[in-house]
């Protein structure tokens, strides 16, 4: 009971700073920013938030930008419906399959009720994602502290490969980002040892690649010179929106999947390698399943658009609970807003709930606030998003590339590191020519420096054996469950690749 | 079908010179990743080997030609960012890039850099106190 009430206080001593009038207004710039790139396609949160990392330290406390780096990351969930429902454009990679349904709907004249749906969902979601997190959260951490080398390892290897397994695309592609990550993380300073490594003799490198000119580069750069070759047009929106408020039907209808979707994107959200791409999509799947009417999907069922919003939403949320807990990072986005926290000089980890509370509930607690607050930007207001994507990327492209320019050029006052930059972007173009996702590679790249200490300290603890892993009870259970995962993975592949064979003859 | 045979080469050359640069102590961890690294290559490479695809043309010509010309003027930008000073090359970056990339008409591109180089300068001078470099302007 006692456990309860500590809760509780922490909640109210969260609002009392998620209320002060600079948080309030970072978190409506936020959600504004949010909600800006969800609905712009081919500019994610992840893009973002890592355009925002240079200056983060200068926004204010660590509290102020990261309540604002998480208003963008749920906040993006809410504006990529909007694309997807009227050009049937993802805005953002999490709303991949509201375009299947949504558009259908905008279609048929009943966008507004489309677009009603999604933002009611997303705040369901998103509000008992938080409700999840500010929950789960406290008692995952103090589990978490009895977590040694050996636990840490096991963790980011298992994030790590349930980041690959269950990702978009190619398995072997995304483990092969996964190593250049791992790679790419240990240029520089040996992190026990304090020896040079990788550095090829130049000076510039020796305090490692920087997260921030990595992520722009592959992210920020790459994302533009790619979408520049497609020649990306938003075509322009004419429908007019009259009404976005769901009719009771649509209500009836939509009551059950937001509910499980809520459920599914917790869950998948809280796992390591989870996050709010991959839920919306079981979301979809399930809905499909269970529906008495499955024929309908595909041609504008409101299920199909308000399970999968409302399950990217609470993913969201709730893959701020393995940062906010154990400190390691879920996806792109949650990874870079874990290096916003590593610059503002605050170690996320277990320790974090309790020596920085003020941190943890002032985010929590504004998370609840952010929400309420895209309820309003996204249902009375989604005619000002619609008014946005009549600016052409055009316009847009080159704004994000001096963005990008500036903001590197901000952290050491270099010009050299615009060129560093350019390089990953460069790299970054040429990995998604070849259908690389550099996802993968941003998340290992952070998770590379937990992961590759724990490993030889591991190894320093048991003397040089590799059983310590299975020997000790958590890290053994996550090592058995990721050998079991993978086995099942080889059976599932070897079973398709048979039944392909089956079906040519 | 997919264009891999670039980004086999690619992780070809890496292999090579991760794996000669293993020391023991420090180079354990990277020298693990390397050899990890090179059976997934290999496994990569065999994948399509196996499917025996006819690799499509990697570069069309009008497909590398714009992020070529962005990336050129990016690259120009950092070079004369230092002399001609923030202000004068900001404008110009947004006035070619629009006018040689994207042919919008004069009125908007013009328009949109001025607008755009002075809320940019409001922003990181004034607001985050970034020291953007004044070039020729200072004097």
């Amino acid at each position: 009971m006692s456990e309860f009430l500590d809760l509780f206080q922490g909640l109210i001593s969260g609002f009392g700073i998620a209320f002060s009038p600079v948080n309030i207004l970072f978190a409506l710039i936020g959600a504004l920013l949010g909600t800006m790139v969800g609905v712009l396609p081919g500019l994610g949160p992840a893009a973002t938030i890592s355009l925002l990392l240079p200056i983060s330290f200068k926004i204010g406390s660590p509290v102020t930008s990261i309540i604002m780096m998480a208003g963008i990351f749920y906040g993006a969930m809410y504006g990529g419906s909007t694309t997807s429902i009227l050009v049937n454009i993802p805005g953002e990679a999490a709303s991949v399959v509201t375009c299947i349904d949504g558009y259908q709907m905008a279609l048929k004249g009943r966008a507004g009720p489309a677009l009603g749906i999604a933002a009611i969902g997303s705040f369901i979601a998103g509000t008992i994602g938080v409700i999840g997190l500010t929950f789960v959260a406290p008692p995952l951490a103090e589990f978490a502290l009895k977590f040694g080398p050996p636990e840490y390892f096991a963790l980011t290897l298992f994030g790590l490969l349930m980041a690959t397994l269950i990702g978009e695309g190619s398995i072997l592609k995304g483990l092969i980002m996964v190593v250049l990550g791992l790679l790419l993380g240990a240029v520089g300073l040996d992190p026990i040892s304090g020896a040079i490594r990788f550095t090829w003799g130049l000076f510039m490198l020796q305090e490692g690649i920087d997260f921030v000119t990595l992520a722009m580069g592959m992210f920020g750069i790459g994302e533009i010179l790619i979408n520049l070759e497609k020649k990306l047009s938003t075509e322009l929106v004419s429908r007019k929106i009259t009404n976005v408020f769901p009719t009771l039907k649509d209500w009836a209808d939509s009551k059950w999947p937001i509910m499980r979707g809520s459920f599914i994107g917790f869950i998948i959200g809280i796992l390591p390698g989870g996050g709010a791409v991959i839920s919306s999509l079981v979301s979809y799947a399930v809905e499909k399943k269970l529906s008495k009417t499955p024929e309908q999907f595909g041609k504008g069922a409101i299920q199909g658009v308000a399970g999968p919003e409302s399950a990217n939403n609470s993913a969201a949320s709730a893959s701020f609970i393995p940062l906010l807990t154990l400190g390691i990072p879920g996806n792109a986005a949650i990874a870079m807003i874990f290096a916003a926290l590593l610059i503002q000089g605050v170690q996320p980890g277990p320790f974090l709930i309790t020596e920085r509370p003020d941190l943890f509930w002032g985010v929590v607690a504004s998370m609840y606030i952010g929400n309420v607050m895209l309820l309003i930007l996204n249902l009375p207001l989604v005619g000002m998003w619609v008014q946005l994507l009549r600016v052409p990327y055009a316009i847009l492209a080159p704004i994000i590339v001096l963005f990008c320019c500036i903001g590197v050029y901000s952290i050491r006052n270099t010009v050299f590191d615009i060129y560093v930059m350019g390089v990953f972007g460069v790299i970054g173009y040429l990995f998604r020519k070849v259908d690389l996702q550099p996802g993968p590679l941003i998340l290992a790249f952070v998770l590379g420096r937990i992961m590759e200490p724990a490993l030889r300290q591991s190894l320093l603890m048991s003397a040089g054996s590799p059983w310590i892993f299975f020997q000790r009870p958590i890290s053994g259970t996550l090592m058995t469950f990721l050998i079991l995962f993978i086995l099942f993975q080889i059976v599932r592949m070897a079973w398709k690749s048979r039944r392909n064979k089956g079906g040519d003859i | 079908m997919l264009l891999f045979i670039c980004g086999m080469t690619i992780y070809g050359s890496i292999n090579l010179s991760m794996g000669s640069l293993h020391r023991p102590g420090p180079g354990f961890f990277p020298f693990l990743l390397a050899i990890v690294l090179a059976l997934f290559s290999l496994a990569l490479i065999f994948q399509n080997w196996a499917k025996d695809k006819v690799p499509l043309p990697f570069w069309e010509r009008h497909s590398w030609l714009r992020p070529l010309l962005g990336l050129v003027i990016l690259t120009a930008y950092a070079i004369l960012v230092n002399s001609l000073g923030f202000l004068i090359s900001t404008f110009l970056f947004l006035l070619i890039w629009m006018a040689g990339i994207e042919r919008l008409n004069w009125k908007t591109i013009i328009m949109v850099s001025i607008a755009t180089t002075v809320v940019l300068y409001l922003i990181f001078n004034l607001l985050l106190d970034v020291p953007l470099p004044k070039g020729i302007l200072a004097k």
